[in-house]
């Protein structure tokens, strides 16, 4: 969900929208042409974006002595006698992995392991920045859940956590479930959680916002996909009455009687859980039918803005909520939806205000729970961080257009991987227990440490000078 | 809560626990016309499994007919499950059994469930368990002296469901088309 966006657009009018969605539309268009052609050739230039660098002193050769053989076995002598130790003398407690079977990468679709390799390169570096976690890109090929499954697990000793990325649903759902069950290290799924988490603390304060609470609102979830059912599960976990909760999917009001029940029991048991446990009004047919009355309208569906109408807005309570997070292009562009009556509106873009973003969330997450070495990742540890990235917003003073911190508002990440820790901490799923100060201030080092890096990296020439474009013939970093 | 477990175990005893959604018992030809539709819509979920399971046009007229030869039958047993409170009198699931001769095994008789089918809102709350209780018991009153579900192979939650309750494979039926 993280997206680059053209330049701000500015507040014109409903009647300007057009003109200006489809002029931003098409400009849209050249830009991302222009970019691909630019990280083509930067890819090829640099020819990868993470690599292995040593963290220890070598002053001569026989530093090997320690680092690696005869030394070194004592250490694996000592982690024999307690594995949890490897948390400790090894890289384990920072090092995650970024797991794919490249079955839906992006909007691209089912691309295979090496084309996602690249996207997932682009995670491991943004991990690395935000996060300050060694993050190793790993593309597996295989179709079956059931192999990828066994293939984490086996993996699962070299690492503090494991990041699942871009699998197609519904079978990430039990791809995640599976692996949580089985790995003694923290498994997520950005797609999922990351996405659900930004969009509850979004919607947290948009309830404030708009005078309401959880347990009474009345929700609507356009989009039944991995976002979406994730937030459902998050927003049950808070408290939500599941009567109030209604989901919406290309075929309709998902509810008890539609006749595909019987094959969503067996392709997609989380979602047909949902259809048992929601929509307690009975409503059936289109989303309008979905909508009269409700409170809050959750959207990641369709990247196309007539999705959502102004009809549908108008049908909702009096001062809705309005979230339209698909990506690039939102289910209704933000003006349409307020000239429709929506007090609170947020997107998946940058260039609008409220922007709900995963990397407000992952790399604060992953922070705070590798350096509580937790155990787990459970949906508390999840919306404690989601609570956190709300009250930084509302501390500043919360807004129509001031929902969620932005990704500039840097200062508030080590609070939220701190509550994340903390969290693990109160699930009794720390291995290494601290105060919450002392969380925050090593998510402060860790979160600087990376920034200074790359910086030292470039100013020591160790990484060359970006190329300007249309000037590399080959490549200059490999 | 030890008195909780106890009364709950109480509960569960009897035939219909107060907490169960339905109200079970034996069809009556009356009942054919709101069961056909429960039966062809268990016959179309197995279609998703295998194509030499492809529900036939005349499902519907077919349906009317097992049915009501089953009802009539002696040596079948076949249950409609009703709503309670606001869904009283609603049809919402139905089991069909047949008891079947053993020529060369022991015991000699064999009840056979062909189809259960429950409407989705009421899965996932024990009925299932229930419904498979009662017609096991119906079925021993016939004579029975084992038990036999019959499912596509590739319906691995109806696989999972016997085998928590103790059921295992012991005939394999394979097929090719012709």
């Amino acid at each position: 969900m993280a997206q680059s966006a053209p330049a701000p657009a500015e507040d014109d009018g409903p009647a300007r929208r057009v003109r200006r969605a489809g002029r931003s539309g098409a400009r849209r268009e050249d830009e991302t042409e222009e970019l691909g052609r630019r990280a083509v050739e930067l890819s090829r230039f640099y020819a990868g974006k993470v690599e292995t660098v040593p963290k220890v002193p070598v002053r001569s050769l026989r530093d090997f002595a320690l680092w690696y053989t005869p030394g070194v076995a004592e250490v694996s002598r000592t982690i024999r006698a307690d594995p949890d130790a490897s948390f400790g003398l090894t890289g384990r407690w920072n090092t995650i992995a970024i797991v794919t079977d490249g079955s839906r990468v992006l909007g691209l679709g089912d691309i295979g392991p090496e084309a996602a390799l690249p996207v997932m390169e682009g995670k491991a570096l943004l991990f690395k920045w935000l996060g300050g976690v060694d993050a190793v890109p790993l593309p597996i090929r295989t179709r079956s859940p059931d192999e990828f499954i066994a293939t984490v697990e086996r993996i699962g000793p070299a690492f503090g956590g494991v990041n699942l990325e871009d699998i197609a649903s519904p079978k990430c759902f039990g791809i995640l479930e599976e692996l949580q069950r089985r790995l003694p290290i923290p498994v997520w799924h950005d797609d999922q959680l990351g996405t659900a988490a930004a969009t509850i603390a979004g919607l947290l304060n948009a309830l404030t916002l708009t005078h309401r609470n959880v347990r009474e609102t009345r929700v609507v979830l356009l989009g039944a996909g991995a976002a979406n059912i994730a937030t459902a599960r998050l927003l049950l976990a808070l408290g939500q009455d599941p009567r109030r909760l209604t989901l919406v999917d290309q075929r309709g009001v998902l509810h008890a009687d539609r006749p595909d029940l019987d094959e969503l029991e067996l392709h997609n048991p989380w979602k047909f859980r949902l259809a048992l446990q929601t929509n307690g009004g009975g409503r059936s047919g289109d989303l309008s039918a979905a909508l009269d009355g409700a409170d809050v309208l959750l959207a990641a569906s369709t990247p196309d803005p007539n999705t959502v109408r102004a009809e549908h807005v108008r049908r909702m309570a009096p001062d809705p909520v309005v979230f339209a997070l698909a990506n690039p292009v939102p289910e209704i562009w933000p003006d349409a939806a307020r000239a429709a009556g929506a007090a609170v509106v947020a997107t998946g873009r940058s260039d609008f205000p409220n922007q709900v973003n995963n990397s407000l969330i992952f790399p604060a997450v992953f922070r705070g729970i590798l350096d509580a070495r937790a155990r787990a990742i459970p949906d508390e540890v999840v919306l404690a961080a989601a609570r956190e990235l709300a009250r930084h917003a509302a501390d500043r003073g919360l807004s129509a257009t001031h929902l969620l911190p932005t990704m500039e508002e840097a200062e508030v990440f080590p609070h939220v991987a701190a509550a994340a820790a903390d969290a693990a901490v109160a699930k009794g799923l720390a291995r290494q227990k601290l105060t919450h100060d002392e969380y925050l201030e090593r998510a402060r080092l860790r979160m600087g440490r990376s920034a200074r890096l790359v910086r030292a990296l470039r100013r020591s020439r160790l990484t060359p000078t970006m190329p300007r474009a249309g000037t590399v013939r080959h490549g200059g970093s490999e | 809560m030890p008195s909780n477990d106890a009364s709950a175990a109480a509960a569960a005893a009897r035939s219909e626990p107060p907490s169960m959604p339905i109200h079970l018992r034996p069809a009556q030809p009356a009942d054919i016309p709101t069961l056909v539709p429960l039966l062809v819509r268990l016959k179309r979920l197995n279609e998703e499994f295998d194509p030499l399971l492809r529900v036939r046009d005349d499902a519907e007229g077919q349906a009317r007919e097992v049915l009501k030869a089953s009802i009539a039958d002696p040596k079948a047993v076949v249950l409609a499950a009703e709503g309670v409170g606001a869904d009283k009198d609603k049809v919402v699931g139905l089991v069909l059994a047949v008891i079947r001769e053993r020529p060369f095994y022991a015991p000699a008789v064999e009840g056979v469930i062909l189809e259960i089918y429950l409407l989705p809102l009421y899965r996932r709350r024990g009925v299932g368990e229930f419904l498979l209780r009662e017609t096991t018991a119906a079925l021993k009153a016939k004579g029975a002296g084992v038990v036999i579900a019959e499912f596509p192979a590739q319906n691995e939650i109806a696989s999972r469901f016997y085998a928590k309750r103790g059921f295992r494979p012991i005939i394999v039926r394979q097929a090719r088309s012709l």
